[in-house]
């Protein structure tokens, strides 16, 4: 990425090098796409801001050295955690949420619950929804082991999960159960979780 | 003081929401790059704000579909990533720009009340 930004004095380079190396560790956790995207955005700003160049100007505007120029316009950007730690976790958690990752999910919960009432109550249905789909994955996983395990009708209309046979009452898809379950709560978590993104993404931290 | 407390804590809120604010404004006009988008912000406004504070409003602004970015190599200097506004971002600027007018009203006939 050098080549990009063309360094002349030595110490100037090793104080870009530096910087790099802490931008670098700093992104570790993102995905490569999104690490090289933010890295080089940095890198141009910090770039721009030593040459002190605005668009179709060509030449420093100050006569300092390059090392001073370097130094004073990483200070301008302010503290990397100041700005790329806010950066990397709202990215972060976005991408983990919509992926349906637990702890993202669990934080994006808490986040939304904080922001008023339309937000807690959003909250509470999501949270629902998820304990229903974790549930029913759960149940068709032992349905496996106890096929009395599942969903349970009565002549009546009334339908019942339930952990063993019910007297009087049918099983729904007593040999499709598994399969059934299994399917519609992976369905069910990938939905809420995009649900759950979405809601992220209008999260004002 | 504890009035500078308060104000400690109250101007990095103003700021922000005044910030993405002041970034719509200034893509409306065209398109532009991060450092640009400082220098302007500099320029225009008192507002002391650390450049790279500026990387999570837009990556928000982004994803939140009122800005786009491409990247661009330049004949002279370093590639950019150009921001450019979409017809959300103008369509929420245009109700940004109401809500501050009204708000910036009420605000004076109170300050000139006071």
């Amino acid at each position: 990425m050098n080549s990009m930004f063309p360094i002349e004095s030595e110490t100037a380079k090793k104080v870009w090098d530096n910087f790099d190396r802490e931008l670098i560790h700093k992104l570790k956790l993102l995905p490569k796409e999104d690490k090289t995207d933010i890295r080089l955005e940095i890198l141009s700003h910090l770039y721009d801001s030593m040459m002190n160049l605005s668009e179709g100007q060509t030449d420093p505007l100050n006569s300092q050295s390059e090392e001073i120029r370097l130094i004073n316009a990483i200070s301008n950007l302010g503290s990397p955690d100041e700005y790329l730690e806010p950066l990397v976790a709202d990215i972060l958690l976005y991408q983990k949420a919509s992926k349906g990752h637990p702890s993202a999910i669990l934080r994006g919960l808490q986040n939304s619950a904080k922001k008023g009432m339309m937000h807690a109550l959003a909250t509470l249905v999501l949270g629902m929804g998820y304990f229903w789909v974790i549930m029913i994955f759960i149940m068709s996983v032992m349905h496996l082991a106890n096929p009395d395990i599942g969903i349970w009708y009565y002549p009546t209309g009334e339908v019942s999960l339930s952990f063993e046979a019910q007297p009087g009452a049918n099983q729904w898809l007593p040999e499709w159960f598994s399969l059934v379950g299994v399917m519609a709560s992976a369905i069910g978590y990938w939905g809420l979780s995009k649900i759950l993104s979405y809601f992220i993404a209008r999260i004002n931290d | 003081m504890e009035s500078d407390k308060i104000i400690e804590r109250w101007v990095p809120q103003f700021r922000k929401g005044l910030l993405e604010f002041i970034i719509l404004l200034r893509l409306q006009q065209s398109s532009s790059y991060g450092y640009e988008l400082a220098m302007q912000i500099k320029d225009v406004t008192t507002i002391e704000v650390a450049e790279g504070t500026l990387y999570p409003l837009l990556n928000r602004l982004k994803r939140d579909g009122l800005v786009i970015s491409e990247w661009q190599t330049a004949e002279v200097g370093s590639p950019r990533k150009y921001y450019q506004i979409t017809p959300l971002g103008l369509e929420t600027l245009t109700k940004m720009k109401n809500t501050w007018t009204e708000t910036h009203n009420s605000i004076l006939n109170l300050v000139m009340q006071s």
